[in-house]
Parts: C-alpha cells; sequence; structure tokens
C-alpha cells in the first residue's frame, strides 16, 4: 500500500468525524471537534505555506537568467510592504484598513465593471461562434431574467394572471439550479467517499 | 497633500487603470494585478497569523497551563511538518497533516453534503406537493403545478448529468439508456434556462458595479474641473 501512514490518518480522522456528526455521543463528539480545530489551524499554515510557495514561485520568475517577469518586483514589494505593516500594525488598524477599502476593494470593483463588459462581449461571441437552440434558450433566458431583475415589471406583479405566469418563470431556473446542486452535492458525498475509503489519496504527492 | 486625499487618488488611479484592460491587456493593467495580488497575500497572511495560527496554538502554547500542554503538541508538531511542504525534497514529511487535513475535510462535505444540500434540496422539491391547509382549490393547483415544474426540472437536470452506458452482451456501447437520452434533452432546457438567468445575475452585478466605479471617478473629477 502507497502511503500506509498517511492513508490511515486520512482514513481514521474522516470517520471519526463522520462518526461525531451523525451519532450524538459525547466522546465522539469531543473528539470530532478536536479534529476539527486540528484542522482549522492546518489549514491556516497551509495558507501560509501556500503564500510562500507563491512567492518563491514570483521570485524565480523575477531573477530567472531567460525570460524575466520585472512585473513579479511588484507582487513582491507589495507583499512585503502590507506583510510587515500588517504584522507591526495588526489588521483591525485604520492604515491597514485603507489599504483595504482604497486598494483591494476598487480593484475588485472595477474588475468586477470589466466583467460586465468582458461578458457581453463572450454572449455575442457565443452567438457568432456556436448557433442552435441551446444558445438561443440561453440569451432568451438570460433578456427575461435581466428584464425580471431589472425591477422592470415590478408593477405588473399585482395583476393576478401576469402574477401567476411570473411565479412560473421563476420556478424555471429554481428547478434547474436545483438539479444542479443536488448533482453537485452527489460528486461531494462520492468524492467524500472515496477519500475515506482510501481509493483516493490526494495528500500522498 | 491630505491622507484622504492620497488615498482617494490611489483609488482612482487604480480604478482607471484596471478599467484599461476594455481597450486590451497591457502592461499598466498587469502591473495592477501584480499589486493586488501582492497585496491581498500579504494582509491574507496577517488574517492568517493574527487570526488563526496566533489564537489557536501560540497564545495557548504560551499562557496554557503545563499540565494541558501534552495535547497542543501534536496539532504544534503537525503545523511544522507542514511547512516542509515548501521543500521538494521533504516535502514527503508533510503528507500527514495533509491526510489529517483532507480526511477531516472529506468528513464535513459528506456530512454538509447529505444533511446541508441533499435532504434541503429534496424537502424542497417535493413540499409543494403537501396541499393541506390551503385556502381554495385554484391555489393547490397552482401549487401542485409549480411543484410538478420542479419536480420535473429537478429529476431532468439531474438525468443530463448521468454519463453511465449502457451494456450489450457484456460490452459497453457507449450510449445512454433511451429513457436517459429523453430525460436528458429535457434537462437540457432546464440547465440552459438556469445559466441564462444566473448569466442575467453576474451581468446585472458587474453593470452595478462598473456603474459604482464610472460614479466614483465622475465624483473625483468633478471638483477637479469645476
Amino acid at each position: 500500500m502507497r502511503a500506509p501512514l498517511s492513508t490511515t490518518i486520512a482514513i481514521g480522522a474522516g470517520i471519526l468525524t463522520l462518526l461525531g456528526f451523525f451519532i450524538s455521543v459525547e466522546a465522539l463528539t469531543s473528539v470530532r471537534s478536536l479534529l476539527i480545530e486540528w484542522a482549522v489551524l492546518l489549514a491556516g499554515v497551509a495558507g501560509l505555506v501556500a503564500i510562500a510557495h507563491l512567492l518563491s514561485v514570483h521570485w524565480r520568475k523575477m531573477t530567472a537568467s531567460r525570460n524575466r517577469n520585472v512585473t513579479s518586483a511588484f507582487l513582491l514589494i507589495a507583499f512585503g510592504i502590507t506583510f510587515a505593516a500588517g504584522m507591526v500594525l495588526k489588521p483591525g488598524h485604520p492604515t491597514i484598513q485603507k489599504v483595504v477599502t482604497h486598494i483591494q476593494v476598487p480593484i475588485e470593483a472595477s474588475l468586477m465593471g470589466v466583467l460586465a463588459i468582458s461578458l457581453t462581449v463572450a454572449a455575442i461571441r457565443l452567438f457568432q461562434r456556436r448557433g442552435g437552440w441551446m444558445s438561443v434558450l440561453f440569451a432568451v433566458s438570460a433578456f427575461v431574467f435581466l428584464i425580471l431583475g431589472s425591477g422592470f415589471l415590478s408593477s405588473a406583479a399585482n395583476i393576478p394572471v401576469l402574477k401567476d405566469i411570473l411565479a412560473a418563470v421563476n420556478t424555471l431556473p429554481v428547478a434547474g439550479a436545483r438539479g444542479i446542486l443536488i448533482g453537485v452535492a452527489l460528486g461531494s458525498l462520492t468524492t467524500g467517499l472515496r477519500v475515506l475509503l482510501g481509493t483516493d489519496r490526494p495528500y500522498s504527492g | 497633500m491630505a491622507p484622504d486625499l492620497l488615498w482617494t487618488l490611489i483609488a482612482f488611479f487604480l480604478t482607471i487603470l484596471v478599467l484599461s484592460y476594455v481597450l486590451g491587456d497591457n502592461a499598466l493593467f498587469r502591473v495592477v494585478m501584480m499589486i493586488f495580488v501582492g497585496i491581498s497575500a500579504g494582509y491574507g497572511a496577517v488574517l492568517l497569523f493574527y487570526q488563526v495560527i496566533m489564537p489557536r496554538l501560540i497564545t495557548p502554547l504560551m499562557t496554557a497551563p503545563v499540565a494541558d500542554q501534552p495535547g497542543l503538541i501534536i496539532p504544534a508538531v503537525l503545523s511544522i511538518l507542514l511547512l516542509f511542504k515548501l521543500s521538494p525534497r521533504l516535502s514527503i514529511l508533510g503528507n500527514p497533516p495533509m491526510a489529517l487535513l483532507t480526511g477531516v475535510g472529506a468528513a464535513i462535505a459528506i456530512g454538509g453534503a447529505v444533511s446541508g444540500t441533499l435532504f434541503g434540496q429534496i424537502s424542497g422539491t417535493i413540499s409543494p406537493f403537501d396541499l393541506s391547509g390551503l385556502p381554495s382549490a385554484g391555489s393547490a393547483i397552482s401549487q401542485l403545478f409549480g411543484g410538478i415544474v420542479l419536480l420535473t426540472g429537478t429529476v431532468c437536470s439531474l438525468a443530463y448529468f448521468h454519463f453511465g452506458a449502457r451494456k450489450k452482451g457484456g460490452v459497453n456501447t457507449g450510449a445512454q439508456p433511451i429513457l436517459i437520452q429523453i430525460l436528458s434533452r429535457i434537462g437540457q432546457v432546464f440547465i440552459a434556462i438556469t445559466l441564462g438567468a444566473l448569466f442575467a445575475g453576474v451581468l446585472a452585478a458587474s453593470l452595478a458595479a462598473l456603474i459604482e466605479r464610472l460614479d466614483f471617478l465622475i465624483n473625483v473629477l468633478k471638483p477637479l474641473i469645476s
């Protein structure tokens, strides 16, 4: 068996957590809480490891003898300043909060704004390249729900027949989304069970 | 220059540089993206340290009574082992903490999928068929119709994601059973409508963000022009 220690830890920890989730016994519940507590801590450390890895990749890109990427320097400098200031001042300090409200939020909101234009262009290209009834149905649905979402027909919601029609139209995406959600849940269930049975071992790399 | 004005100007120039992407990918946009990733990573690292590692490991190790400290040694050792993932040669030492993280994560995913999604969504799909306590026959018919549409859409959308193939004489034919084919065709309609509705939602949200940013730019420029 490949990676026997890690496999035993994964299966054991997973089964104990799952038992504590479904069986209400004091001992199992406290073991589950302890394991989740450890997992949260390890997830935090894993996050730091991921950030350190990101920095090392950009350091290599910046110092490479061939195809040097100068823009990586901006990432490293921005990280260094934010991290140093955050460690000294702590996250709740007004200056650190200004970094969030005047740098992070404007960039995120502007990216969201760019997304509006990109989505419109993508929708037009979809029609140019892949016609067919699915594309037409997608576009009609997008158009109808854009109008419904804008509140344009909010006054018509009081008219009895129109009210029923709008309710029926609103049911259609709920039905599809419910099918997709159940599909995702079944997929998560299967993936989780494969890890707990030791069939999948993503940790042994 | 007042500090608030400086921060507003930073936000102003960053907004313009990000929106410049509309004219095409350019070096300034890429620089802003690098700054954004760097600041996000820095802020994320600070948050992880002060809100996860400090209260859950460092503070308890420094303040807990000696009798309680052995219980803290296991997570401390696992955390140190996880740091070996940074070294390609020693990364194998980081496998046990990764295994614990994966095992607990898988169990939480199963619990969440079963009790949070499957039970909730299935009961939501069948609840319209409970007609008790409705005021009139008209509303019962309306609710029943809605329930049938909901059930049909849910089952057919699920059928669309069924990738099993029929076997004939022990050999996989690669074709789905005819019933699944019909159901998945109907499911395709529901999924196209759902994706269209989701697209409309995302487009509306992003348009709102674009309008807010343009409004911000105008508000910054207005005093300068007038």
